[in-house]
C-alpha cells in the first residue's frame, strides 16, 4: 500500500509499485486531465507537481512518490476558479488542440513558483521539456510573461488556488 | 478559386419538438434528412432549433459543431458565424461535438470530414443561415406571444428586446416549437458584424487549460480494457508465427487475440498491456518492403526521373520551345523525407458492441466512416452504430485514417469487452501511414526581361489519395468482400499510376507564376508504404521545390526576390499584394550581423501566404530568429485564430524543415520516439508576426497554407548567409 497527498487529499493504493504515476492517476484516481504522451519522458503532456517540483510522470513509478506530494492540473485550478496561469492561457488563446496544455500549465507554474520573474532565457530552459504539435510556444511564452509581470497577484492567486 | 455556393433554398427546414425540443434539419446536400433520427440530444423543455443549435428554458444556448475540433479553432469560428447571426456571443455558447449524421456533412465534400482548410469557406454561408432562419423564428414567436408587431422586436445577445425591455430567447422557444422556421431569413451586411472579424477569445481554451476537455484517451466506461497491438516492423507484413505464453501470464491480461496488423494484447489498464506486449514474440513474413532503405528510395525515384517515363499533368505551350528562347535556365532536384504526422494524443479508439448494437468514442476528422467500419467489423447493421465525437489532440491528417479503430471494433468484437484500443507512441512514429517522401525536379528558364518562360517540372514518388483511399474503402463499403476491397483499393492504385496525376503528389509544383509554357510529369513509385494526407498535404513539398528554385532563377538573373516574384505574378494581383506587403516589410527589416532575410511565397488552399525568415548559421547550425507571415484569407473570421494557425502552420513546418526525417532500414522505421524524430522545442521556436491582408471577399483556407513557405524561406536565407543552395530536407549545412 502506497500513500501520498494528491491535491491536498491523502491518499492509498494497492496497485502495482512499479506503475507510473501517470497511470495511476488516470485509472485508479480518475483524474483524465495529466496526458500520455511518449511514454518515455521526452513529452512533457503528463507533467505533474512533486513536492512542487515539475515532474514527467510517465516514467515515475508510484513507489517513488510514496509520502510525497501531488498536484495535478485539477489541484491547480477549476473552471469556476482558475490558477492565474490558466486564465492567462484563456487571454492569449493559448491552446489549439489542448492535448499538452495540462502539462505545459503544470511546468510554467513550477517555474513561476520558483521564479516569479523569469527571463525569456529562463522561460525557454524551463518549457523546453514539454512539447507542443500545435505551435503554441509564442503564446505560452508571452501568457507566462504576462502572469510573471504581475508577480504579487500571482502569488497571491496562486497561494489560493493550491489550497482550493 | 472555387466558390462555395450554396442555394439557401437548399437548407431543409423541418421543426419539431423532441424530449420536449424543437429540431430543424438542415441538409446541404438537398436531400431529405428524415431518413436519420436527428442528432442532438434531447434535454427537458429544450427547443432545439436545428442540427446545430438547441435553448434550453434558463437560455442556455448550446451549440453543436460539425467539424472536427483538432486545435484549428473551428469551434469558435462556427460558433462565431452563427452567433453573428443569431445574435448569441459564441463565448456564452454551451458547445459541444456533433455526432455523425448527414445534417452534418462538409458542404464542400458531401460527407462528414474535416480538412483540406475547408471549415471556414465551407460554413461561412450556411452556418450565418441557420442563424439568421433561428433569430427569426424566435423573433416571430415573441412578437405573437407579446402580440407586437414583428418590426417592434429587435435581439441582443441571446435576448429579444422590446421597448428596452430584455427577454431571453428562451422565453419564446414553447412558442417557436410551434412555428416553421423560415429558410431564407435576410443575413446581416458585413459593416455590421459583431462577431465576425473582431478581435475575440476561443470557446475551447478554459476546458483545454484546465484538464476539463475530454479527449479520446480519457473516454471511461465500466468495464473497460485496454488494447495494444504488437506490429509488424516493416509495414503490411504478416506474421509468421506469434509466442504469446509469457505475454497471457503478466499482470491484468484478458485476452490475445489476432488481428489484422498483428497481435492484439488486451488487460485491464494500458500500462498493463503494453508490459505484456513487450513480451510477445512474432516471427514476421519478408516483403519486398523489407528490402528497401531510404536511399533505396531516393535512387529508385531519381531513376524514374531519368527515365522520364511518367503520367503527363497539365502541358502548356511547349516547353522545349520557350528554354531555347531563355537567357537564364536552371534545373535542379529537391528531395523530401518520409514523414510522421505524430499528433500529441496517440492514435485510439473506444468501441463498446452490446447484441447488435455498438458505441463509439474517438476524436476523428471522418466521422462518415465509422458506422460503416465498425459495422463491417462487428457484422452489425450500421444503423446500429452510436458514434461519440470527442476533441482531437492534434489531428493534421493523420485522424483522417481509420486503423486504429477496425482494430478496436475488431478486438471488442472477438473478446465481447468494451476496448479502449492505443497506438504506442512507438507505433505512432513507426507504422505510419506516412506524409511520401519525394523527389522533385525542376527545370526554369527566364528570359532577358527577366520573365519566366518554362517550367519543366517532374515529381517522383507514392500517391496519397489512392493510399488513403485504400485505408476508408472498407468503411465506404462495409458489405463489400475482402477481397473485392483490395482489387478496388489496387485498380485506384493503377489508375493513378498509369492514366492521370493524383492532385496531391503534384499541387503546388507549378501553378504559382504566369510562365506561358509548363509541362507537369508525374513518376509513380510505392514501395508499399502506407501514405495519407499531412498538414498542407503536397504542398508541405512541393512549395519547398517551387520556391527554392524561384529564388536560385531569380538569383542567377540578376533580380531581387521580391521583384522577380512581383514581375511574374501579374496575373493575381492577391498574391502579388503579399509579396509586397512582405518586400516592404523585409526592405524595412535591420538585423544583427550575421542574420539572413529568406522569402518564399505559395498560394494552397485557395490562400496566399509570404513569409520572411530571419536565419543565422552559427557553427553549421541553422537558427531561426523570427519569421514574418502575410496571409490573405479573404475575410478573417477570427483573426487571432488566424494568427495561431500561421503561428502553428509555420512551427509544424519549422519541425520538418530542420529536423523531421524518417528513414527506412530493411523496411522498417528506424526513429522511434521523440528522442530520434526530433520536435521544435520552445527555446528553438522563433519569433512570428503575422500580417493579414484586410479583406472583405469570402473566407479561404488557414488551418494549413501557413506551412508551405517556410522551409523555403529558411533554405533561401541560409542561402544569403552560406552560400549553400540547400535543396533536401530536413536542411542540413554540410
Amino acid at each position: 500500500m502506497i500513500s501520498f497527498t494528491l491535491n491536498g487529499e491523502t491518499v492509498s493504493t494497492d496497485i502495482d509499485a512499479s506503475t507510473p504515476l501517470l497511470w495511476v492517476i488516470r485509472d485508479a484516481f480518475k483524474l483524465k486531465g495529466s496526458k500520455f504522451g511518449c511514454g518515455a519522458g521526452l513529452c512533457g503532456a503528463c507533467t505533474m507537481h512533486v513536492d512542487g517540483a515539475a515532474i514527467k510522470t510517465c516514467v515515475t513509478p508510484i513507489a517513488a512518490v510514496a509520502g510525497k506530494s501531488i498536484t495535478t492540473i485539477e489541484g491547480l485550478g477549476t473552471p469556476d476558479d482558475l490558477h492565474p496561469l490558466q486564465a492567462a492561457w484563456h487571454e492569449y488563446a493559448v491552446p489549439q488542440c489542448g492535448y499538452c496544455q495540462s502539462g505545459q500549465i503544470m511546468a510554467a507554474a513550477a517555474l513561476l513558483d520558483a521564479n516569479p520573474n523569469p527571463s525569456g532565457a529562463d522561460i525557454d530552459a524551463a518549457m523546453s521539456g514539454n512539447i507542443c504539435r500545435c505551435g503554441c510556444y509564442p503564446r505560452i511564452k508571452r501568457a507566462i510573461q504576462s502572469v510573471s509581470e504581475n508577480a504579487l497577484a500571482y502569488d497571491a492567486m496562486a497561494s489560493a488556488g493550491e489550497t482550493a | 478559386m472555387k466558390s462555395v455556393n450554396v442555394s439557401r433554398r437548399r437548407f431543409l427546414q423541418s421543426s419539431a419538438v423532441t424530449g420536449g425540443g424543437l429540431v430543424v434539419g438542415f441538409s446541404l446536400s438537398g436531400c431529405s434528412s428524415t431518413a436519420l433520427p436527428l442528432p442532438v440530444a434531447a434535454a427537458e423543455g429544450a427547443w432545439t432549433a436545428n442540427a446545430f443549435v438547441q435553448i434550453l428554458p434558463d437560455n442556455t444556448v448550446r451549440f453543436y459543431t460539425a467539424r472536427a475540433e483538432m486545435g484549428q479553432g473551428v469551434t469558435t469560428g462556427l460558433a462565431t458565424l452563427l452567433g453573428e447571426e443569431l445574435d448569441v456571443n459564441p463565448l456564452d455558447m454551451d458547445v459541444r461535438l456533433a455526432s455523425a449524421h448527414e445534417d452534418y456533412n462538409n458542404p464542400l465534400f458531401g460527407m462528414q470530414g474535416t480538412g483540406g482548410s475547408s471549415s471556414t469557406r465551407a460554413h461561412f454561408l450556411p452556418m450565418r443561415q441557420a442563424g439568421a432562419n433561428t433569430r427569426l423564428l424566435i423573433l416571430q414567436a415573441a412578437a405573437s406571444d407579446l402580440g407586437v408587431e414583428l418590426a417592434d422586436l429587435s435581439t441582443d445577445n441571446g435576448h429579444v428586446v422590446l421597448a428596452g425591455q430584455r427577454y431571453p430567447y428562451g422565453d419564446f422557444i414553447e412558442s417557436a416549437s410551434r412555428l416553421t422556421i423560415a429558410a431564407d431569413a435576410a443575413l446581416k451586411p458585413a459593416d455590421q458584424f459583431q462577431y465576425i472579424g473582431r478581435e475575440s477569445r476561443r470557446v475551447d481554451a478554459i476546458s483545454k487549460s484546465t484538464g476539463t476537455a475530454e479527449f479520446g484517451l480519457d473516454i471511461d466506461i465500466p468495464d473497460l480494457h485496454y488494447a495494444v497491438v504488437v506490429r509488424a516492423p516493416v509495414a503490411g507484413a504478416k506474421k509468421l508465427t506469434a509466442d504469446t505464453a509469457a505475454a497471457r501470464g503478466m499482470p491484468g491480461v484478458t485476452d490475445i487475440v489476432d488481428v489484422a496488423s498483428g497481435v492484439a494484447v488486451v488487460a485491464e489498464s494500458f500500462w498493463q498491456a503494453t508490459q505484456a506486449a513487450s513480451k510477445v514474440q512474432v516471427e514476421w513474413e519478408e516483403t519486398a518492403l523489407s528490402r528497401v532503405d531510404t536511399a533505396t528510395l531516393r535512387a529508385d525515384y531519381a531513376a524514374a526521373l531519368d527515365a522520364g517515363d511518367g503520367v503527363e499533368g497539365p502541358d502548356e505551350g511547349d516547353v522545349q520551345a520557350a528554354f531555347a528562347t531563355a537567357s537564364t535556365v536552371r534545373e535542379a532536384d529537391y528531395w523530401a523525407p518520409l514523414l510522421s504526422h505524430s499528433p500529441m494524443e496517440p492514435m485510439n479508439a473506444v468501441v463498446r458492441i452490446q447484441g447488435e448494437e455498438a458505441d463509439v468514442w474517438t476524436g476523428i476528422q471522418f466521422p462518415f466512416a465509422v458506422a460503416g467500419l465498425v459495422s463491417r467489423m462487428a457484422d452489425i447493421p450500421s444503423e446500429n452504430v452510436r458514434f461519440h465525437q470527442t476533441y482531437l489532440g492534434g489531428g493534421f491528417g493523420r485522424r483522417g485514417t481509420i486503423t486504429h479503430l477496425a482494430e478496436a471494433a475488431d478486438v471488442a468484437k472477438q473478446t465481447g469487452k468494451p476496448i479502449q484500443l492505443v497506438w504506442t507512441r512507438e507505433d505512432d512514429i513507426r507504422q505510419g501511414p506516412f506524409r511520401p517522401a519525394s523527389l522533385m525536379r525542376i527545370k526554369a528558364g527566364v528570359d532577358e526581361s527577366g520573365q519566366l518562360v518554362a517550367w519543366d517540372t517532374a515529381r517522383a514518388g507514392g500517391n496519397i489519395s489512392p493510399n488513403t483511399f485504400r485505408t476508408l474503402l472498407p468503411a465506404l463499403y462495409p458489405w463489400l468482400a475482402d477481397f473485392l476491397v483490395e482489387g478496388v483499393a489496387n485498380a485506384s492504385e493503377m489508375f493513378f499510376e498509369n492514366f492521370s496525376t493524383d492532385e496531391s503528389s503534384t499541387e503546388g509544383l507549378f501553378e504559382d507564376y504566369d510562365q506561358p509554357n509548363t509541362r507537369v510529369t508525374h513518376m509513380t513509385v510505392e514501395h508499399g508504404l502506407p501514405l495519407t494526407f499531412w498538414r498542407a498535404v503536397g504542398h508541405s513539398y512541393t512549395a519547398f521545390a517551387k520556391e527554392s528554385m524561384i529564388d536560385e532563377i531569380a538569383q542567377a538573373a540578376g533580380i531581387d526576390e521580391v521583384t522577380f516574384r512581383l514581375q511574374n505574378t501579374q496575373s493575381s494581383p492577391r498574391r502579388q499584394n503579399v509579396i509586397r506587403i512582405a518586400g516592404e516589410r523585409m526592405a524595412g527589416m535591420t538585423v544583427p550581423e550575421g542574420h539572413h532575410l529568406g522569402m518564399a511565397m505559395h498560394h494552397s488552399f485557395s490562400t496566399d501566404v509570404a513569409e520572411i525568415a530571419e536565419v543565422s548559421v552559427e557553427n553549421g547550425q541553422i537558427r531561426v530568429h523570427k519569421v514574418t507571415c502575410v496571409v490573405d484569407c479573404g475575410q478573417a473570421v477570427n483573426p487571432d485564430i488566424v494568427r495561431s494557425q500561421m503561428e502553428g502552420g509555420i512551427i509544424y513546418g519549422l519541425t520538418a524543415a530542420l529536423y523531421g526525417d524518417l528513414n527506412l532500414e530493411a523496411g522498417a522505421v528506424k526513429e522511434s520516439n521523440f528522442h530520434d524524430y526530433r520536435m521544435l522545442r520552445m527555446n528553438e521556436s522563433p519569433e512570428i508576426e503575422v500580417v493579414i491582408v484586410d479583406s472583405g471577399t469570402e473566407p479561404t483556407g488557414v488551418g494549413e497554407p501557413g506551412l508551405p513557405p517556410i522551409a523555403p524561406a529558411v533554405a533561401n536565407a541560409v542561402f544569403k548567409a552560406t552560400g549553400q543552395r540547400l535543396r533536401s530536407l530536413p536542411l542540413k549545412l554540410t
